[in-house]
């Protein structure tokens, strides 16, 4: 080696002035661009009041203005690093099945410009596209060996819900319908479930309690702020039992409240789950987000929150605000059993000219619920159930509101398990009482009124081809929900049991088995890709036969044509050298030659190459191996 | 990455033994950022960053090895380069013969700028690489640097080759005054270096009775036209005038050489005869690309102190 005097190297630096290399592959721009408007995209439907919000909002703006400035490689590497992390973010918040879909396309086309970016100038757009998914594909076993097996992590802190602002849903702690003048109507998703065997239960029993409103002030409901113990017996499933064994799987839309709806009789699976004293489910994943929980079927009821006792809170009465109300429920009092004097109240709200009415007009603050029952007598599910269990309390028989859901529309998809559809529009307010000899029970007087609305009524979501397009759409929301969102630790912990059994402490060379087996996997079938020959079949089946006469050292010269090859070979090798003239005359007679080029004679050419390739590979193996001749 | 045995011989197959790989910074940031999302997928128990992170892993351990595979099997020789001046730009030919499909193959001889990355298909490819050599003679073009960061970036993956076979270097042409030996057979002591014309009547000596070989530039013209028989002109010693370059005495050698070949490609031009001596080396007059070559392998090859 030269050496080179300083001189003569600082005057090359100064002629190309030292700068890492540029990338100018337009693709990888174009490519990162399109990830960058998918995340762009995938921003709309975050809420603002969460901070991981912001800090998603923050990447993409950075990746962003970073991909408008980048000229360097360096720089628009960190673009495609950025782009990752903000679309893991964004599947963080949104992890539903049209955002899921969105980011994992951000992922691919990230990746898909990192590889452009490294490809340099000109690979055309097929090699690209299809390199990425080369590339891809090969690290997902890798990537699903870790994801199922790998042993999670608890949370470093409990979950936090920065914010708890954004109740969408249409329950709140509060029900004073007095003081509502008009139900909006509203067909806004509120929870989807779907049944083991695609089996709901009877129109008449599809209430989905949410909250239960236990303190009454005279005007209106309220859930009694301390939260009462959770019901003995429910505690959570054991650890080991995932979603594959839950009958209702319930997706519930963001709504702000800890509590999400459930049919009251199930068990919680999970851990995340506990069922309070008076009956209602408490999650404990942000309120602000979609939550996905699944129950298992309980036998007999054992142990039910029903069968927990009123407490003293269950009686009270404001004396004095509602006179009429009052004087009524006094009257009962001496009917006898709490169920005589049920059957006295509904007896009294029939014999009524009570009327279903969404908007009634709001009551005054004077005695609202004596105006209703006696003046205006119509109004809807909440004014039925507050005066009913105002009057039951009256009566002397412990009773509350409960809001949640009723009803709902069974949709059965193409494919797949059926659902039921709650919306908005099912929200629903009933009341309870409780019966010595049965405990805490369900009484709708809004059916009294109007059968039609207490007897699952169903809104119909969506009409037309959009709304059967949103609803299977929505079917294969759920099935995703069950299969992605479900796999959570409880979930592997069930699959580990069922792998390891007694042998935990082998999850470790478990998971490395799965590791290095998933990678050897990718990296030879890669590997093997990459030495496949290129081109078309015809094309093809030539480079095997060169390969083939490759490894015995036969090789053409430098810049000789294939003619050329073949000649000589035959000179040295008559056998090969007229097996591979045989094989190269009509593949350069359909290449080079001026005759047509259908599909076809393609298809013919190619078995004939095939078979001579085939006779030319006997003919290697049945000749004496030698020392290759280079 | 530039650091690694150089390796020696011709042609250079890559493999285990002479490839290295190591993750480029970008591949630790890709790590950090698997670690990012790994917080994120804990704290909020969330699979979508989870799926993310154990993917980008997969991705990095995979690329380990796609990386080396761009380059493992890659046979490099040397091509057979062409002459060419110091301080220009030389194209240095390589042969490469891929085994299977090399990504993101970037080339770097000596402290040149890698050129930009290009993907070679699997089989034989001619590439010629820049290069600018720093003097003249034969000359090595210093350590090839063989690199790659495909498919992603993760790691970067070279060798390091010195080409055995030299580049012919000829002294940078610049004008400049030139020595002319004396020759023997000059009659003259003619310090003249400008050609001869085409029609110089007072440098030829004597007529001759012209004969076909001798070509219509000897005819003497006028002489036929006066009516007086073809004669063709006789130059006493037509050759003797080709001056026998030589370096001007007061100049550094290496100037002088940079001179001497300036005006070599000058008289070539010019369609004159030109010789040349280096100190023991003499190069009798002639003309043609042939003679030029000769000479300036000549102010190539000279030695450092004549």
């Amino acid at each position: 080696m030269i050496d080179r005097p300083p001189s003569a190297a600082s005057r090359i630096r100064q002629r190309r002035p030292a700068s890492a290399p540029e990338s100018t592959s337009p693709e990888a721009r174009l490519l990162q661009w399109l990830a960058e408007a998918l995340l762009i995209v995938g921003l709309l439907g975050l809420q603002p009041t969460l901070m991981l919000s912001w800090v998603a909002i923050g990447l993409t703006l950075l990746a962003g203005l970073k991909l408008l400035e980048a000229k360097r490689l360096a720089e628009r590497r960190l673009v495609g690093l950025l782009q990752l992390v903000c679309a893991g973010v964004l599947g963080a918040l949104h992890a539903d099945l049209g955002p899921s879909l969105l980011q994992g396309l951000a992922v691919f086309l990230a990746l898909a410009g990192l590889l452009a970016l490294e490809a340099g100038q000109g690979p055309d757009w097929r090699l690209l596209l299809r390199r990425s998914l080369q590339v891809l594909i090969g690290a997902l076993p890798v990537a699903l060996a870790l994801f199922v097996l790998m042993p999670r992590l608890a949370p470093f802190a409990p979950l936090s819900d920065l914010g708890q602002g954004g109740a969408r849903m249409g329950l709140s702690e509060s029900l004073a319908p007095g003081s509502i003048a008009s139900l909006a109507a509203n067909e806004d998703p509120a929870a989807r479930v779907s049944f083991e065997g695609d089996q709901p239960p009877e129109a008449a029993d599809r209430y989905w309690r949410v909250l239960v409103h236990d303190r009454f002030d005279g005007e209106s409901w309220q859930t009694s702020p301390t939260r009462p113990k959770t019901a003995p017996g429910t505690a959570p499933a054991p650890a080991g039992t995932g979603f594959s064994k839950a009958q209702q799987l319930w997706v519930a839309e963001a709504s702000g409240l800890e509590a999400v709806p459930w049919d009251g009789s199930a068990l919680p699976l999970g851990r995340e789950l506990r069922i309070n004293g008076r009956g209602e489910l408490l999650h404990s994943g942000r309120a602000s987000q979609r939550r996905l929980y699944g129950l298992r079927p309980r036998q007999g009821m054992d142990g039910s929150w029903r069968r927990i006792p009123p407490r003293p809170t269950d009686l009270i009465f404001p004396a004095g605000m509602n006179p009429q109300l009052e004087a009524l429920g006094r009257s009962w009092q001496e009917a006898g059993p709490p169920a005589a004097r049920l059957a006295l109240a509904e007896t009294w709200f029939r014999s009524r000219p009570f009327r279903y009415n969404r908007s009634p007009g709001t009551l005054p603050k004077l005695a609202p619920l004596d105006a209703f029952l006696f003046e205006r007598q119509e109004g809807f599910c909440g004014h039925y159930a507050s005066a009913f269990s105002a009057l039951m309390r009256a009566a002397g028989v412990p009773a509350r509101v409960v809001s949640g859901y009723q009803g709902g529309t069974w949709v059965q998809p193409l494919g797949g398990p059926g659902y039921l559809d709650l919306r908005q529009d099912n929200a629903h307010a009933w009341s309870e009482v409780w019966v010595e000899a049965e405990g805490w029970r369900r009484v709708d007087p809004t059916t009294w009124i109007a059968p039609g609305r207490g007897g699952g009524l169903s809104a119909a979501p969506g009409r037309g081809a959009a709304g059967w397009l949103e609803r299977q759409w929505w079917a294969l929301d759920l099935a995703w929900g069950r299969w992605w969102l479900g796999f959570d630790r409880e979930g592997q912990e069930a699959l580990l049991q069922r792998l390891l059994g007694e042998r935990r402490n082998l999850v470790g060379v478990l998971v490395l088995a799965a590791v290095s087996g998933g990678l050897g996997i990718s990296v030879s079938v890669l590997g093997w890709l990459r030495k496949r020959p290129e081109g078309d079949p015809p094309r093809r089946e030539l480079e095997r036969a060169l390969a083939a006469l490759a490894r015995r050292g036969l090789v053409p010269e430098a810049g000789e044509t294939l003619r050329g090859f073949s000649a000589r070979l035959e000179q040295s090798e008559p056998e090969l050298g007229a097996l591979l003239r045989a094989l190269a005359e009509p593949y350069q007679l359909w290449r080079y030659g001026a005759g047509g080029r259908s599909a076809r004679q393609a298809r013919l050419l190619n078995a004939s190459l095939r078979s001579q390739r085939h006779g030319l590979e006997r003919a290697l193996r049945r000749q004496p191996r030698r020392r290759p001749t280079a | 990455m530039n650091f690694g045995t150089t390796q020696q011989g011709d042609p250079l197959k890559l493999g285990m033994r002479n490839l290295y790989i190591v993750p480029t910074r970008f591949g630790l940031l890709w790590l950090a950022g698997i670690g990012l999302l790994q917080v994120v997928a804990i704290q909020l128990e969330s699979n979508g960053p989870l799926l993310l992170s154990f993917l980008m892993l997969g991705l990095f351990l995979l690329t380990l090895h796609l990386t080396h595979f761009n380059l493992e099997g890659l046979e490099v020789r040397s091509g057979e380069p062409a002459a060419g001046f110091a301080g220009d730009t030389l194209a240095y030919p390589l042969r490469l013969r891929c085994r299977g499909r090399c990504e993101g193959l970037r080339l770097r001889l000596g402290p040149s700028e890698p050129d930009q990355a290009r993907s070679l298909a699997p089989g034989e490819h001619l590439l010629t690489l820049p290069w600018i050599p720093p003097e003249r003679g034969k000359v090595r073009p210093g350590t090839l640097r063989l690199l790659t960061t495909a498919p992603l970036g993760l790691f970067v993956c070279w060798s390091r080759w010195a080409p055995p076979v030299p580049q012919l270097v000829i002294p940078a042409p610049r004008r400049g005054p030139v020595g002319q030996a004396q020759s023997h057979a000059e009659p003259e002591e003619g310090a003249r270096t400008s050609s001869r014309g085409e029609s110089g009547g007072d440098l030829w000596q004597d007529l001759q009775p012209h004969r076909p070989e001798d070509g219509a530039r000897r005819l003497a013209w006028r002489l036929l036209a006066q009516g007086r028989g073809a004669h063709a002109k006789r130059f006493v010693a037509p050759l003797a005038e080709a001056p026998l370059l030589t370096p001007a005495a007061g100049i550094p050698l290496e100037r002088a050489l940079e001179h001497l070949s300036a005006a070599i490609l000058r008289l070539h031009g010019e369609g004159a005869s030109y010789g040349l001596v280096l100190g023991p080396t003499t190069i009798p007059p002639g003309r043609g690309p042939g003679h030029r070559d000769r000479c300036l392998e000549a102010l190539a090859l000279a030695p450092r102190s004549l």
